[in-house]
């Protein structure tokens, strides 16, 4: 009997290792295979945002005319926000070909990293020169890991600058002085006009405060180079005395009914059109408040609470990158190089067919037409260069121009450019993650008391490895210091 | 040869049987025991190939144990260890007895439509997902909008109680939903077991005079025992593991409350999210594997000890 | 036989002479079952137990009810009194708002409810046909290899082989990409299933019947189709019931497989709004980005009519399904 299990066993398993052979040497032929020059080579171009009915049809359009210049089509499959970051995971995991992959920020660094991208260095020299010219060059050296470029930063804003939000109406109201908020504390006297004025009107729209670090990975991990005193050393946050006064001052904020109760655990995203709420905390592009205004159907105003500064968040923020399964990478490379200098190209892309999807109104602004709302309704940042994109009718003539002055106006932060490798520190990294998803967002929302939650929250980090991750985040910095 | 040879005969002799099992063998192949040769991850530092998986596979650094050390490394990994068993625990034992009480009662039930009626009702919890019934807690338990505080506000307390914040309710809170989602599930089984049971022990039985209580101690109960012992030891095979949307969705992800709700699966999954690390996910899960498969081997063992005729094989 | 060697073990482990007795007879006689005299009523409890019995399980059910209810009634509910007076049994302000959100998604919530009820019943049917085949060859004792098959059977449940070989399978091996079946059969096969409808099987269809049906020439599919399927209907019953609910409530499948919006399964959608609102907590983004997603993302009282719009359908179906199926299973059938 047992003589036979054992042969059944072989048989099967001998079946199982034919087939996974089988796969793999398909999978190995059609690599090797070169496309043949005359038959136009279809890109494969994964994109973020939940799928849009037209997309097939603009890629049509698209690929009429990328077959004429570069003889390649596009085929863009677009996943929705909330599967992007799991499926495409397991797509790179599996080794699956396709050519371009919206990607961003940490996910950018670990899949490079790991080697699902292809270095774009020397492609960029033969097939992407006019594009090289046209980004910032703060973007191609920000996002470059040890040296070498992963991927296609998308040229827009270059830093990255938190803001407050008032509803103007309420701003208007009470004849409330919002330029002299510099800080949290100064939001202190209008919180409590609203709360005791307002009973319809939240005061706080949920919001974790605005913190002087730059983080090295999310910022909820405790590690961060401080962006005043001390720059070049790596410091827990969680330890730092501004970390406990901002707190103490969101937790007084918290009790006096400002912040939701459930602020910590709430999904609530506080949409702009429900009028509940009275400040909130925002990424700033230049004019983005006329956006804001325009989508909440009523006016909001804006507070800087600092200088825009480039992070490695910010330029690494949007990026195409291509595979290292691309069957084909110099036509992703020739296409990327079409889509961030071609205005015709970029506009297809972004605005949909003219005539269909928008119309030009006079000086050569547009407007949508309503197929474009209803059916090809695409993220502009996810998509590539914004400069060369028609502006709406409602935006400022001097739009790009105030872009171009934001970058330049951006200060560095210490590591832009350092990539922190966390292999030799993983596992270390898998328990402080956990235990920062326990305290940092009751914390950050003001939700528990700092004075007696933060030691409780260092005591862990210490425990599941803190004081080695960050002696190798200084061994790295301190190295990659020394050859930049 | 003559081996070969009767080996052949066995499976001629057998063919009806084998090609009933066929579909199923096949798709056990392909969808479970081919990705299994895959966890050799497990002990590898997954690393991206151009070539593909089985490449990146091959071409990944081995290294040993070091992907299951997050699991072992700090205060927290005892903690969700405890978590993970002790409340697998309470729910093989709790939700055994409510599901063959229920099961037994509605049996014995005098009037049947009404049986019928609870059995649809109780059955219902089993057909959401646990998101659905995220929402339905959260409808119960919301610090300014659920009606458990908007209750104790009628009775007077003042102060709502921020439920999400407080651990020391969870315990309760979590084995509550998982009978109330799952002991309906349970009771339908054995009820179907129950009625499968011959009527004619339950006549004999009464015309030997046993009251109800005797018939359900000494027919009922060991009819269905074989059931009864094939699920806990299936149960037991997963006392490592638990259900993640019980865990994450239901608690809302609260830190406050992770030192009663953080479970293997739940710790495993905010570790690796920050990484995308598949090497280290697939580790966490071989782990779990191999203690439930341990301990179903061990209860395997015992029962056969105590009976043979009850062990799973 | 199995069943005999299992009530003697009953009986040595509880040898009371009423039950050793009783059973013994049984055995002996085992298609006695047609002289069965009709004025028992072996099943049924009295009085004051009954009504007390009754009470506790009437209370169980309406508490299994009551939660969909409610969440029916806030999502009833203005959004405004919602924000003011939280979640009410019985609102100030009713409104229809929710659902005529909804209703502008009526193309997509439609092409979803189909795809949804086309893999439930495809699937169903498909597994509940592989599960009882795999499952009634095992419990059978003239198979001679029903112990390494229910092994590896079993074996499935303890071991898994990780996410992205699994992909790999199902894109690379079966190119079920974009394709109906990636839904289907990923979800075809269930261990545990197998071993219940084991145990069904070697409970409930006695060997002797299955002899007699051999003997009158009968090949072994037909004996299974016309004799053992109807035989073991309640075990049948139970195992597509659960079949069901796996089916209606999976999306993982669909969010490995599943780009084209056509395709996507009524489940699907509502964790898809989960997990945007999850990537929109997770992630910061600038400017005008932010509200092309949020405005994709329902309010409270809209979000809680999803939920019933994604169960309502099965909490109608199911009680007819149970029903159907179940004539064997239910208490009502049991005995006239």
């Amino acid at each position: 009997m047992n003589k036979k299990l054992a042969i059944i066993l072989v048989l099967l398993l001998s079946l199982s290792t034919f087939l996974a052979a089988c796969s793999g040497g398909n999978s190995d032929k059609t690599s090797g295979s070169k496309a043949g020059e005359e038959k136009p080579y279809e890109i494969t171009w994964y994109t973020i945002g939940t799928p849009q009915k037209d997309v097939d049809k603009v890629m049509e359009e698209v690929s009429k005319y990328t077959k004429e210049k570069i003889n390649a089509t596009v085929k863009m499959r677009q996943i929705d926000w909330g599967d992007y970051d799991q499926k495409m995971q397991v797509m790179i995991a599996s080794g699956e070909s396709f050519d371009i992959a919206y990607t961003a920020g940490g996910n950018y660094v670990l899949n490079a990293q790991k080697g699902a991208f292809k270095d774009l260095n020397e492609l960029l020299d033969t097939h992407g020169k006019e594009l090289k010219a046209t980004i910032d060059p703060a973007y191609l050296e920000g996002a470059k890991i040890d040296g070498k470029l992963y991927g296609i930063p998308s040229n827009k804003e270059v830093g990255q600058q938190s803001v407050y939000v008032f509803n103007k109406d309420i701003v208007d109201k009470y004849n409330m002085d919002i330029s002299s908020v510099n800080s949290l504390e100064d939001l202190k006297p209008l919180l409590q006009t609203v709360k005791e004025n307002e009973p319809d009107f939240t005061p706080i729209a949920t919001f974790k405060p605005y913190l002087p670090f730059d983080y090295v990975l999310e910022d909820e991990l405790p590690f961060a180079f401080p962006l005043e005193g001390d720059k070049g050393k790596v410091v827990n946050i969680f330890e730092s005395d501004i970390m406990m006064e901002t707190l103490k001052t969101m937790h007084e904020f918290y009790k006096a009914g400002y912040i939701k109760a459930d602020a910590a655990t709430s999904t609530d995203p506080w949409p702009l059109e429900v009028q509940n709420w009275f400040v909130r905390k925002e990424m700033y592009q230049p004019y983005a408040e006329l956006i804001w205004s325009r989508s909440a159907g009523y006016n909001v105003a804006v507070q800087p609470m600092h200088d825009p500064i480039t992070f490695n968040n910010s330029v690494t923020g949007s990026i195409q990158a291509i595979s290292a399964t691309s069957k084909h990478p110099e036509k992703a490379m020739a296409f990327l190089n079409l889509l961030n200098t071609d205005p015709y190209l970029r506009n297809l892309i972004d605005r949909g067919i003219e005539g269909v999807h928008y119309e030009e109104v006079d000086n050569g602004k547009i407007k949508d037409l309503p197929a474009r709302v209803e059916s090809y309704n695409m993220p502009s940042y996810s998509l590539g260069n914004h400069f060369i994109l028609k502006l709406y009718e409602n935006d400022p003539e001097d739009k790009w121009d105030a872009f171009k002055k934001f970058n330049d106006a951006s200060v560095q932060a210490p590591t832009l450019g350092f990539y922190f490798d966390t292999n030799p520190v993983r596992t270390e990294i898998a328990a402080i993650a956990n235990v920062a998803n326990e305290y940092a967002p009751p914390l950050l929302t003001g939700s528990v008391d700092p004075e007696e939650y933060l030691p409780k929250a260092n005591k862990k980090f210490k425990e599941a490895g803190l004081d080695k991750v960050l002696a190798e985040i200084q061994k790295q910095y301190d190295e990659w210091k020394k050859n930049n | 040869m003559n081996r070969i040879k009767s080996f052949f005969q066995d499976v001629y002799k057998n063919r009806v049987w084998l090609l009933m099992v066929l579909p199923g063998t096949i798709w056990l192949l392909l969808f479970s025991y081919l990705p299994m040769f895959g966890t050799v991850i497990a002990f590898k530092n997954f690393r991206y190939d151009p070539n593909g998986f089985f490449a990146s596979i091959l071409n990944s650094e081995w290294v040993a144990f070091e992907n299951f050390k997050f699991l072992f490394n700090t205060n927290d990994a005892w903690i969700i260890t405890r978590n993970t068993v002790l409340y697998n625990l309470v729910f093989i034992v709790v939700g055994l007895i409510l599901a063959v009480f229920v099961a037994i009662v509605l049996s014995e039930l005098a009037n049947k439509r009404l049986s019928k009626i609870y059995q649809t009702g109780m059955l219902f919890p089993h057909f959401l997902s646990w998101v659905v019934v995220s929402y339905f807690v959260f409808t119960f338990l919301s610090v300014d909008r659920g009606l458990l505080n908007n209750i104790l506000l009628w009775f007077g307390v003042e102060d709502p109680i921020s439920w999400y914040n407080e651990a020391k309710y969870w315990p309760v809170i979590i084995v509550l939903t998982s009978m109330w989602k799952g002991v309906g599930y349970g009771s339908i089984v054995y009820l179907a077991a129950i009625v499968g049971i011959d009527k004619n022990y339950y006549e004999a039985a009464m015309i030997d005079g046993a009251n109800k209580w005797q018939q359900i101690r000494n027919i009922t109960i060991p009819m269905i025992t074989p059931l009864i012992v094939i699920l806990t030891i299936l149960n037991v095979g997963r006392i490592f593991s638990a259900d993640f949307g019980l865990f994450f969705q239901v608690p809302r992800d609260s830190g406050p409350l992770y030192s009663v709700t953080n479970v293997i699966d739940t710790y495993v999954y905010r570790g690796i999210t920050t990484m995308g690390d598949i090497s280290m996910s697939t580790a966490a899960g071989l782990y779990q594997s191999i203690v439930g498969f341990a301990l179903v081997m061990l209860t395997n063992y015992l029962v056969q000890k105590v009976d043979k005729e009850y062990a799973l094989f | 036989m199995w069943q005999i060697t299992m009530i003697t073990n009953q009986n040595s482990s509880q040898p009371t002479p009423l039950n050793k007795g009783n059973a013994q007879n049984q055995v002996n006689q085992p298609n006695k079952k047609s002289k069965r005299k009709k004025k028992y009523t072996p099943h049924g409890l009295n009085g004051f137990p009954n009504l007390l019995m009754n009470i506790l399980l009437g209370s169980f059910s309406i508490m299994c009810i009551f939660p969909f209810l409610y969440v029916i009634v806030i999502s009833l509910t203005d959004e405004k009194t919602l924000a003011r007076n939280g979640y009410q049994l019985l609102p100030e302000i009713w409104s229809f708002e929710a659902y005529r959100y909804l209703w502008q998604m009526k193309d997509q919530l439609l092409q979803s409810y189909t795809i949804t009820i086309v893999v439930t019943v495809l699937g169903t049917l498909v597994s509940v046909i592989m599960i009882s085949l795999y499952a009634y060859a095992i419990s059978r004792k003239q198979f001679k290899y029903r112990g390494f098959f229910t092994f590896i059977a079993f074996f499935t449940m303890l071991f898994s082989g990780g996410l992205i070989p699994f992909y790999i399978v199902a894109t690379q091996f079966l190119h079920l990409r974009n394709s109906i079946w990636a839904l289907i059969l990923p979800l075809a096969m269930n261990a545990f299933y197998i071993l219940i409808m084991r145990t069904f099987f070697q409970r409930s269809v006695p060997e002797s019947i299955l002899e007699s049906a051999r003997i009158d020439g009968a090949s072994e599919l037909r004996i299974f189709v016309k004799i053992v399927a109807p035989l073991s209907l309640p075990g049948l019953a139970t195992i597509a019931l659960f079949s069901t609910l796996g089916y209606w409530n999976d999306w993982f499948n669909a969010l490995l497989f599943i780009d084209e919006p056509h395709l996507v399964p009524l489940q699907s959608m509502l964790m898809k709004i989960e997990n945007n609102i999850e990537f929109l907590r997770q992630n910061s983004l600038a400017g005008g980005i932010q509200n092309d997603l949020l405005s994709a993302i329902p309010q409270d009282a809209a979000k809680m009519a999803m939920v019933v719009i994604s169960t309502l359908p099965i909490a109608i179906a199911y009680p007819f399904f149970q029903k159907y199926f179940v004539s064997g299973l239910t208490i009502g059938g049991v005995k006239e």
